[in-house]
């Protein structure tokens, strides 16, 4: 049976895949300006480009997600776990502080529940799982 | 699970280093493994066994606490 592996180091792959990770975010991020103050920027909210601005987030999106999963898939098998945990415990933390968060309005303690706080907090929630469970297999 | 990982790699002379070379996996993978912060995955386990030159199990023990 013939090995049709890449014959990179992982290392490499890693590299490349991280780089590629990196420009597809920044695509993305860049993609999502676009739809969000293009209309009142720069097109005078035409629907018809308002329209293909979301398909490109769409589809920039999807790069993005793809992008992650060859990353996932380049990293070893410690990183990886790391990651995987980082991602139930950031769902988990989400869960838990979004119907706090949803309730808030209601109870009328803030105005109105903004959909960017929770993206902030799934953000905030993913880096700092990361960074506490690699350092808690990796301390030396 | 615990595991002889340093004594062989101490009998080698090899680096912690050396070894994530020869399994294509980060020096903190198998830093975590020898501390018994981490058990590796069945793919792993005979990858390291290969390198040794070794039955997995001479290796890999289960942890009767």
């Amino acid at each position: 049976m013939s090995d049709t592996r890449s014959h990179t180091s992982p290392q490499a792959d890693l590299k490349k895949s991280t780089v590629q990770l990196f420009l597809a975010a920044a695509a993305w991020v860049g993609s999502t300006a676009l739809m969000s103050f293009g209309p009142s920027a720069f097109w005078d909210f035409d629907t018809a480009i308002t329209f293909l601005a979301i398909v490109a987030n769409l589809i920039v999106g999807v790069l993005m997600l793809y992008s992650f999963f060859r990353h996932l898939k380049n990293m070893d098998e410690l990183q990886r776990q790391t990651h995987l945990e980082a991602m139930a415990l950031t769902l988990g933390i989400t869960m838990v502080l979004t119907v706090i968060y949803g309730a808030l309005p209601q109870a009328k303690v803030v105005a109105s529940a903004q959909p960017a706080n929770v993206l902030f907090v799934i953000g905030m929630s993913y880096i700092l799982s990361v960074i506490t469970l690699w350092l808690r297999r990796t301390r030396e | 699970m615990k595991n002889r990982l340093k004594a062989l790699r101490a009998d080698r002379d090899w680096t912690q280093a050396d070894l994530a070379d020869r399994l294509h996996v980060t020096r903190q993978t198998i830093n975590a493994i020898e501390k018994g912060k981490y058990d590796p995955s069945l793919p792993l386990a005979f990858k390291i066994a290969a390198v040794f030159g070794m039955p997995i199990e001479e290796i890999f023990s289960p942890d009767t606490k």
